[in-house]
């Protein structure tokens, strides 16, 4: 199996997911299974978004420039480039993150207080009223392996919604290597604690996922990744679909986790198990329904709830087809 | 293909091959030369003369850069009536089983019919699918003794099977009992494209259905009844009323160098016209749009015809009177003293925005039709005579203009243009709020 897998992945690279109620399996290439891991990403630069990468020097030279240009100093007063300055504000940053860490980790979890946190039915967990949360999502698109798609992320009407937009080609690149090609995909950038530890998320006392979209009538897909430090789980993920309606509404989408169904490396796998809500670092956006042209996605918040009419725990269960190593 | 298949093809099969080249080539030019070798020996046994280095040839014609075609691409080539149909598909494919008995190149010649499929419009006929997959050659890939088993057997034609029914599986094809039935005969139960079967049976079933707003795979042709199909799947409520406002000009008409006449069709509900019936007529009403609407892969432009929010402060709670319902109250103010575990709300103030009064689908994204849209309007809602109506029109970007400033119909920008402005616009906003 393995084999075929290798005579596969040289030909078979970058097909995608279906049309509304047609059935596929993720395809993605191994060459695209980096994209979530934010090591090795080339995130596609939005104009007007601020850059991804926030902890490098010349960034936060910007920051200070910008700062700069909004109190309107006087022209001559030029912000100082200095490095070693730059370096012990980092430090300091960090620290300071730490000591906030370690006084929240008093307090609660989170920094809230536990009795909070154990009742909360509903949490907002993204939310797009500002810049600074713009900055908490990374897009990227097919150009990546070569690809024509474009794909933009700014602020919506108002500063009160995200705009996920862009164009969509499903033109192959010529790169001998590719068959199909066309997607688009907005991924959310992995929690960091201080000194860039990385962090999770629990969400294990909520069973569905909440988002309130405006989309533009086509399939999306919506990617959940638990915490990628074992280097096995790198290409790991767990799916499902979302379906916009379209139209001038807003419309709330409710996903219970018992739906999401796993993938590794692009491809659905026969050995389901249900997605494990305690430690997960990413989620992401992903359109690829082989249809050339313009999209948008509007996208309000995104929360997690319990339903509490939702009682079951996966909708797929194993089947002695397709593994009989587990029927024995 | 060894070069003794090559050379026993040449001699064999010379006289097959010429009936289908003399059939397929004749709207071919003359200066595609056969890339392959048994057909260079039989085209040089047949032209080469005696004669030819005497008699002066003949000026070649120019030569156009030939593209390599595949093996078998002639088999493919437009018939005789040019039609690109499934009638000729399926004739390509059964000459190639006819002139070749031993089926030498099937996988070569089933990629090639793979991807020829889409020209010919046939990606979505599972029964074309099925006779791909009968060109194989039976019980001859089926693995005998556990060797066989252990090993890939005979792995390109299973990669083969395999890519036949990925492309089932692209187009969204369910595979059938006789699909089944002809892996089975051709490479085992317990082969490669057999476990595809296995999956595509079961992940297709599971997947079928899970779209909650289904849009039928055969799409309407008729751009009205596309429009109305598009504004009954955009508006969630179900007594809401599409009126056709215009009908399109049949384009064989002698004068339609002028088409002014494009289709408009317009939806609203009962709840929107009462909406509209109230509204005050010292505020504005904008015709936004257009905006894109995806039904599979084809895409439908609207316009909404909306207000904006009214101010905090100029909102009306209504009220309902107590003698509204005698069995039970209406309102009740009771303080339970519930606490978070009860609480099943957001803790965010949700995107607001002003009602939408209608919706309409049009032809032509210009002010006048939508200006014969909202005349339309008027019959059904006579208060919209009295509240100014301003359009605010955008390129087809398919994006959500800020609600911010412009009353005035701005020129249509390129997209680039458009989003400085509106990022400028939001600057403002930000710099004077």
């Amino acid at each position: 199996m393995a084999l075929v897998r290798k005579l596969l992945n040289g030909t078979y690279i970058l097909r995608k997911c279906p049309k509304p109620r047609v059935a596929s399996f993720p395809f993605l290439g191994t060459r695209f299974a980096d994209y979530c891991s934010s090591s090795f990403q080339k995130p596609v630069a939005a104009p007007g978004k601020a850059s991804s990468q926030r902890k490098t020097k010349g960034n936060l030279e910007e920051h200070h420039q910008r700062e700069v240009a909004l109190e309107i100093t006087s022209p001559e007063d030029k912000p100082e480039i200095s490095f070693d300055k730059a370096i012990k504000e980092e430090m300091k940053d960090h620290f300071r993150r730490l000591k906030d860490d370690i006084v929240k980790y008093w307090i609660g979890p989170e920094g809230r207080p536990l009795h909070e946190v154990l009742m909360e039915q509903a949490k907002v967990v993204w939310q797009f009223r500002s810049k600074e949360d713009l900055d908490k999502w990374t897009v990227t698109s097919d150009k990546v392996i070569g690809g024509r798609s474009e794909v933009f992320l700014k602020m919506g009407k108002n500063n009160q919604s995200a705009l996920l937009y862009g164009t969509l080609s499903s033109e192959a690149p010529q790169d001998g290597e590719s068959g199909r090609s066309g997607y688009c995909a907005m991924v959310s950038k992995i929690p960091r604690g201080p000194f860039e530890m990385k962090r999770s998320y629990d969400w294990s006392q909520f069973n569905t996922l909440y988002l309130r979209v405006r989309g533009d009538g086509r399939p999306w897909m919506v990617n959940i990744r638990e915490d990628t430090d074992i280097i096995q789980k790198k290409d790991q993920m767990y799916s499902y679909f979302m379906f916009t309606r379209g139209g001038p509404y807003w419309q709330e989408v409710k996903i219970p986790f018992s739906k999401f169904f796993f993938s590794n490396q692009g491809r659905i796998r026969d050995a389901q198990y249900q997605l494990l809500l305690d430690k997960i670092s990413s989620i992401g956006f992903t359109l690829a329904d082989k249809v050339d042209g313009p999209f948008f996605l509007e996208i309000d918040f995104i929360g997690v709830f319990t339903d509490p009419a939702h009682t079951e725990e996966f909708a797929y269960e194993n089947s002695p087809e397709l593994n009989p190593r587990l029927f024995k | 293909m060894s070069w003794a298949q090559a050379i026993l093809l040449a001699r064999g099969a010379s006289r097959g091959w010429g009936g289908i080249c003399s059939t397929a080539l004749t709207g071919a030019p003359f200066s595609q030369v056969p890339p392959q070798a048994p057909r260079g020996l039989r085209c040089s046994a047949a032209a080469h003369n005696p004669d030819s280095s005497l008699v002066p040839h003949p000026p070649e014609p120019p030569r156009r850069p030939v593209k390599a075609l595949a093996v078998h691409e002639e088999l493919f080539r437009p018939a005789l009536d040019g039609a690109r149909n499934k009638a000729n598909f399926v004739r390509a494919v059964q000459n190639f089983t006819e002139y070749n008995v031993h089926k030498r190149g099937h996988v070569d010649f089933i990629y090639l019919a793979l991807r020829k499929m889409r020209e010919y419009g046939v990606e979505r006929d599972l029964s074309v699918y099925n006779l791909l997959l009968d060109i194989f050659p039976k019980e001859v890939f089926r693995p005998r003794n556990i060797f066989h088993s252990i090993f890939l057997h005979y792995p390109r034609q299973q990669e083969c099977g395999i890519a036949v029914l990925e492309q089932m599986e692209n187009h969204g094809v369910m595979p059938n009992k006789e699909t089944e039935f002809l892996l089975l005969q051709i490479f085992g139960r317990k082969s490669y494209p057999m476990l595809k079967l296995v999956r595509m049976k079961l992940w297709f079933t599971r997947f079928k259905n899970i779209n909650p707003f289904p849009v039928p795979r055969d799409l309407p042709q008729d751009p009205v009844d596309l429009a109305s199909l598009a504004l009954r799947h955009m508006e969630p409520d179900l007594s809401a009323r599409v009126t056709t406002y215009q009908m399109p000009l049949l384009k064989d008409s002698p004068n339609a160098m002028d088409p002014t006449e494009t289709h408009i069709v317009g939806i609203q509900s009962p709840e929107q016209q009462s909406a509209l019936a109230c509204h005050d007529p010292a505020r504005p009403i904008f015709v936004e749009g257009p905006f894109s609407l995806w039904l599979r892969d084809k895409c439908v432009y609207y316009h909404i015809l909306r207000a904006d929010l009214l101010p905090p402060e100029e909102r009306e709670v209504e009220e309902i009177p107590e003698e509204w319902n005698l069995y039970y109250p209406m309102q009740l103010d009771l303080a339970y003293g519930r606490s978070s575990w009860d609480d099943y709300e957001f803790n965010i103030d949700e995107v607001e925005e002003g009602p939408v009064f209608a919706i309409c689908v049009a032809g032509a994204h210009d002010q006048a039709t939508l200006a014969k849209w909202i005349q339309g309007l008027q019959e059904t809602n006579p208060a919209l005579a009295r509240i100014p109506v301003v359009f605010r029109l955008s390129g087809s970007s398919g994006e959500l203009l800020p609600s911010s400033s412009e009353l005035e119909e701005p020129p249509p920008p390129p997209p680039e243009g458009q989003e400085e402005e509106e990022d400028s616009q939001q600057r403002q906003q930000q710099g004077q709020s």
